[in-house]
């Protein structure tokens, strides 16, 4: 049976009493006091710094790092390189490329070649300045193509393709010799940049000889702690990892966790000091992974009916640098490539190449914000050439319960892109709507669908754990590995447990994560923090609330079935002046030695996949959205304005539609971010714009209007209350609605992101000529 | 990114006090907002083991009309300027580009004389002082000299000033009320951004006929312009679209802007003969409803 | 150098070298941590202090040159009436993401309101365009002040 019904049959309650309300975060009050603790808010004044030293060059052999001069400088302690780090030199993330700290080889301009320790920041940077690295230099490769081509030096052994996907399913020549159109184009995306408020920072504290704590930003203290310990040589028993509250992270914060606690953790522990490492803006921008750059090459046949036939994509994905998460990022655009559509016959193939650029890394979307605005552009230009609505086309094509997805797996339920897609034609008045000329600007309409996996790929097992205890007064403790970023997943687990044992929400506090005392809930990345997490909180609840229950019901003697936990009380349903409180029914429970705490548990169901044809059971689940936009461009300038946006997402389950509102705004303005504005310019491998004042993010300014986000509840079965994830489905949807509305307003079809108003207004001028 | 350097502050009272500072004092330079300034330290470009901060100096900060004369101190901040009831009435184009100079916090902090002397050919404040014709009273402990204020821009971030030489106010004639005025600003987006390219343009007017018009272009050249053959073309005529294009079009020549990581310079070129027409348009739209 | 200016309604003597911004000061030196470092170029504005009643970016300030001055930061305005409508607003709106910029944009609101409490949408976008936010896409926000005002009017 669905989850869901277990959950409603066993509470008993004709509505819920707080999940699918809108409530006020409980965890945001410190916030808007000001009383809020980031990372750097724990380090005290003339704590130790650790500042990198890094490369200069995008590729070349190291001949000599040269510190004499350095260790001069008053203020400076020490000076870290590779040959000082007792463990093993290595924090790459899917593949053992990444040296921690270079001493052979440097791969791009950023590439960390060793550590200053210094008493203040003056001395540290000083030093920086002071250490002489002697390269020999190696040609570099700037391009995919030139890492691609057949001469090419390698970046790391075992040549430049870093690693390959492939799907075959159906036939696909036979598809496209069923098709009356075809459509071909390349695509491109570029590097987008995090811009997250609060730099990495970690705050390290080294504890008698054998054991640190650190205090940071991540999204994985439990891959924090097993990359800190790896590179000190340590057992994980010895490293505490404490996740701060984190200014926002997109993705990234999961990369750059390990990296930032172990810089701090390595000079704590050599020097014997407590040490600070917090990044510079222009640090974070220029030298830490970004959204990988991809080109597409896609094919599509679609047959006379409007069906599509066959997809023949080619994916290269250029990791830069190292390979990082790139097999996975690769692989979510190999499964998504045909978008939330049915498509009988796919020949999709994916490489990942390194080149001597900063590196990609995970963002928000994770490779199938790039892939849809790709697919979506293509569904468009099928549309128009078979002279369809674009909606209309998609609605023949999209995936539903019983279809199967380009993986060839079925999707038997929770599939609502239907409902989302029909939902925002009529908001937005779609087939009314007239695209509009007044002087020099143009209006238009765009629409873009959006699927997403949620939570990890293919076969790799995927859980979640968490705790709860009840404590003497009748509060609640919560622990989970799950991290507060902003997007405010554990109040939703605290919102769920609330829910199943009847606690209000401010009974229930939710702990930092903290490796030497909440269980590990696996990375919040994926989507996967509420789903997951979230189920897990649900198990550990209904397990406390089962012993709550018994001891209640002899407490009120009553049957079990009788008591109902509402309000921080216990009280029999019939009878409700039959009560006692949380505090009086804790007290009991110690009393009588029953448990007054649970573990929570949840595993994902198991998956299943095969690597010769990339078909399988992919994802437990998918959610999906819809957009549409409308925009105004400025024909004379190339300015284009987002007017209003139309969202729609099946989310499962709302636990909180306030929270996915904010989910679905805030991807608004990444998304116009990407689709307008953000350009990550590099000359010769060295970034050139790493400050707010060039790297362009959207301001209040930029904001358009969004209408009431449409929410769509399709549950699945196996999460609690049939939840399922919202951030990264939230920005997929609304690049691909943009750019179509462009096309809309101008005619003009762009194969390449970001559309600047400057190149807007050359493709004006272009096709004017 | 490198910590600010060391430096010692001085807070004189008077111009004196700090005309002689700037003179004595090793490697000296005035501070009056800050906001260009630090990160120009921060980063090493400006080097300065003196900062003489003239906040202080009562004569340089407000705006006041005189006969036929408006002066605004020179430590004024941006956001006096931009809610100033006398720059409001007589020069709105100047109020125009306060405002989107900056964000509020760097309009209550940098000032109008730092907006010039920091000498960026983007500066937003500059096209609409070019356009009334603004000059700048320079002092030093040897004299005083008033030069225009499109004299102060040497280069991209140079100015002219000598070391021991302190912008005392930015001075421009009161325009006739019969003068109408535009600016406008295109940034890569609408809040707090550096300008692509930015334009003032002020026209007068004798009955129908425009008898006076200038025109100024920022971050197309070296440093803010003036565009007198473009300017030329608009006198003693009876103002058609036809000819704004004619003026808008001789700007797109004249200009001489770079490539950079905010545009090219193509797109800058075509952007001044927007922004220009633009600005044409509208003040002669204001015109046409005084007329 | 010595010197005294106003901290949140308190007189506050310090000696820290001249080339001290105010940000470090407050963070560093007085323990204010909700001014948050964020670029250290007064672009993002998540280091947003009032100065004599007026938001500046902390960071491009230098600490000596506040010497008598007035510094208000969140924390000095734990009571004041419209703070308290802010943050009441922003809490029920949902206005509050990952919070590292949510004390610069209450104090942006704050200077906003104290002077109009019928603000319209584009004077709330620019009065707050100085301070970015990257979680939430200013909706919230935005209602959030509006809606602030709009219960201060009418009480």
């Amino acid at each position: 049976m669905e989850y869901a019904n277990i959950l409603q049959d066993l509470l008993k309650r004709d509505e819920y009493l707080i999940v699918g309300k809108k409530v006020a975060r409980t965890d945001a009050l410190d916030k808007v006091l000001g009383r809020a603790l980031f990372t750097a808010d724990y380090v005290p004044k003339g704590t130790m710094v650790v500042k990198v030293v890094r490369s200069l060059q995008p590729h070349a052999l190291i001949r000599k790092i040269d510190y004499k001069e350095a260790l001069k400088i008053p203020g400076v302690i020490r000076v870290i390189t590779a040959s000082d780090i007792p463990g093993e030199n290595q924090i790459g993330y899917a593949l053992p490329d990444q040296p921690f700290l270079n001493d052979a080889k440097v791969h791009y301009v950023g590439d960390p070649l060793a550590l200053v320790c210094a008493s203040d920041e003056y001395s540290a940077s000083e030093a920086v300045d002071a250490i002489k690295v002697e390269y020999n230099a190696l040609p570099s490769h700037l391009t995919v193509d030139s890492a691609l081509a057949s001469d090419a030096i390698p970046i790391h052994d075992g040549g430049n393709i870093a690693v390959k996907t492939r799907i075959r399913k159906g036939d696909v020549a036979k598809g496209f010799k069923e098709s009356t159109v075809e459509v071909e184009e390349t695509y491109e995306t570029p590097y987008q940049e995090h811009m997250y408020l609060e730099t990495e920072a970690a705050y390290a504290i080294p504890e008698g000889s054998d054991k640190v704590t650190v205090i940071g930003t991540m999204q994985s203290p439990f891959l924090v702690r097993e990359k800190v310990a790896k590179i000190l040589g340590w057992s994980l028993s010895q490293v505490r990892i404490i996740q701060a509250l984190t200014g926002g992270a997109f993705g990234k914060k999961d990369d750059m966790g390990p990296l930032v606690c172990a810089e701090a953790a390595l000079a704590a522990v050599l020097v014997g000091k407590p040490a600070a490492r917090i990044y510079d803006r222009d640090e974070s921008v220029a030298y830490t992974p970004k959204r990988f750059p991809a080109r597409f090459r896609y094919r599509s046949g679609a047959d006379s009916e409007g069906k599509l036939k066959a997809i023949e994509v080619e994916i290269t994905l250029e990791c830069g640098a190292y390979a990082n998460r790139s097999p996975f990022w690769l692989w979510r655009q190999t499964a998504h490539a045909a978008g939330p559509y049915y498509v009988p016959n796919a020949a999709i193939d994916g490489k990942a190449v390194y080149t001597n650029k900063v590196y990609g890394g995970s963002f928000r979307g994770f490779g199938d914000l790039a892939m849809q605005f790709a697919a979506e552009s293509q569904m468009d230009r099928l549309a128009e050439k078979i002279n369809i609505d674009p909606i209309e086309f998609r609605l023949k094509n999209i995936l539903k319960t019983g279809l199967t997805t380009t993986c060839d797996q079925l999707l038997d339920h929770s599939v609502g892109i239907e409902e989302c897609l029909r939902r925002v034609a009529e908001a937005s008045n779609w087939s009314k709507y007239v695209p509009c000329k007044e002087g020099s600007r143009v209006r238009g309409l765009g629409v873009g669908c959006a699927y997403h996996g949620i939570s990890t790929s293919r076969g790799t097992p995927d859980w979640s754990a968490c705790s709860l205890i009840l404590n003497q007064d009748g509060t609640f403790t919560y622990r989970t590995g799950i991290c507060e970023l902003g997007q405010g997943s554990p109040i939703g687990h605290a919102k769920i447990v609330s829910e199943i044992v009847g606690a209000p929400l401010d009974f229930i506090h939710v702990e930092l994560p903290d490796t030497s005392s909440t269980p590990d809930a696996k990375p919040t990345h994926g989507s996967r923090g509420l789903m997951l997490g979230g189920t897990a909180a649900a198990d550990a609840a209904l397990k406390l609330r089962d012993n709550m229950l018994k001891v209640a019901a002899e407490m009120l003697e009553c049957r079990e079935d009788e008591v109902e936990l509402k309000g921080g009380e216990a009280f029999e349903r019939g009878t409700p002046s039959n009560k006692i409180s949380f505090s009086e029914l804790a007290e009991e429970l110690y009393a009588r030695g029953i448990s007054p705490a649970s573990y929570g548990f949840y595993a994902s169901p198991k998956r299943y996949f095969d690597p010769e044809t990339g078909l399988g059971v992919n994802y437990s689940v998918y959610t999906f959205a819809a957009s549409v936009a409308e925009v105004e461009v400025d024909l004379e300038t190339g300015e284009t304005t987002v007017l209003k946006v139309w969202p729609a997402m099946d989310v499962g389950k709302a636990i909180d539609p306030l929270m996915i509102e904010g989910q679905i705004e805030g991807a608004v303005s990444q998304g116009i971010g990407f689709a307008l504005m953000e350009n990550l310019i590099l000359e010769d491998g060295v970034v050139l714009n790493p400050f707010f004042k060039d790297y362009i993010i959207p301001s209040a300014l930029d904001t358009p209007e969004i209408a009431k986000p449409i929410l769509v509840e399709k549950p699945y079965k196996h999460s609690a209350f049939g939840a399922k994830g919202v951030g990264e489905p939230a920005i997929i949807s609304i690049v691909p609605a943009i750019v179509n509305a462009i096309h809309n307003a101008t005619g003009i079809r762009f194969n390449t992101l970001p559309i600047t108003a400057e190149r807007l207004y050359d493709a004006i001028r272009r096709s004017r000529q | 990114m490198k910590p600010l350097p060391s430096f010692l502050i001085h807070r004189p009272r008077t111009v004196n006090e700090a005309l002689k500072m700037l003179s004595e004092l090793e490697k000296a330079k005035p501070i009056a907002g800050g906001t260009d300034l630090l990160p120009l330290l921060r980063d090493r470009v400006v080097e300065a083991k003196n900062l003489i901060d003239i906040s202080l100096i009562p004569e340089l900060r407000g705006i006041k009309e005189g006969r036929n004369e408006i002066r605004i101190g020179a430590a004024t901040k941006i956001k006096d300027v931009e809610k100033s009831r006398i720059i409001f009435e007589k020069a709105p184009v100047l109020c125009d580009a306060a405002s989107s100079i900056g964000s509020p916090q760097i309009r209550n902090l940098g000032t109008i004389g730092g907006n010039i002397c920091n000498a960026s050919p983007a500066a937003d404040s500059a096209p609409s002082l070019l356009v009334l014709d603004a000059y700048a009273e320079v002092v030093s402990s040897k004299g005083s000299r008033e030069i225009p204020v499109k004299e102060v821009f040497k280069g991209p971030k140079r100015n002219s000033l000598r070391p021991d030489e302190l912008l005392i106010s930015i001075k421009f004639p009161e325009p006739f009320d019969t003068s109408t005025m535009s600016f406008q600003k295109l940034g890569r987006r609408r809040g707090y951004t550096i300008a692509q390219v930015n334009v003032a343009v002020l026209l007068e007017f004798d009955g129908p006929v425009c008898c006076d018009a200038k025109i100024s272009v920022g971050a197309a050249a070296s440093t803010p312009i003036r565009i007198y053959e473009a300017e030329e073309r608009l006198w003693n005529k009876r103002l058609t679209e036809e000819i704004i294009e004619d003026a808008s079009t001789q700007c797109m020549r004249a200009v001489d802007p770079i490539d950079d990581v905010r545009a090219s310079a193509e797109y800058r070129r075509e952007m001044s003969h927007v922004l220009v027409r633009r600005c044409l348009m509208e003040a002669w739209n204001k015109a046409r409803r005084l007329m | 150098m010595e010197f005294s200016f106003i901290l949140n309604g308190k007189r506050v003597v310090c000696d820290i070298s001249d080339n001290q911004t105010l940000l470090d000061l407050l963070r560093d030196s007085l323990g204010v941590t909700s001014v948050k470092k964020g670029c250290e170029q007064g672009e993002c504005g998540a280091c947003t202090v009032l100065l004599d009643g007026e938001p500046v970016t902390s960071c491009l300030v230098l600490a000596r040159r506040i010497e008598g001055r007035e510094v208000t930061t969140v924390e000095g305005l734990v009571d004041d009436p419209k703070m308290k409508s802010l943050r009441e607003a922003f809490l029920e709106e949902g206005a509050v993401q990952c919070g590292y910029c949510t004390p610069g944009m209450l104090l942006s609101a704050y200077s906003l309101i104290r002077s109009n409490l019928d603000p319209t949408e584009a004077q709330v976008k620019k009065a707050i365009e100085g301070n970015l936010c990257r979680c939430t896409g200013y909706v919230k926000i935005i209602e959030a002040i509006i809606h602030a005002a709009k219960k201060l009017k009418s009480e």
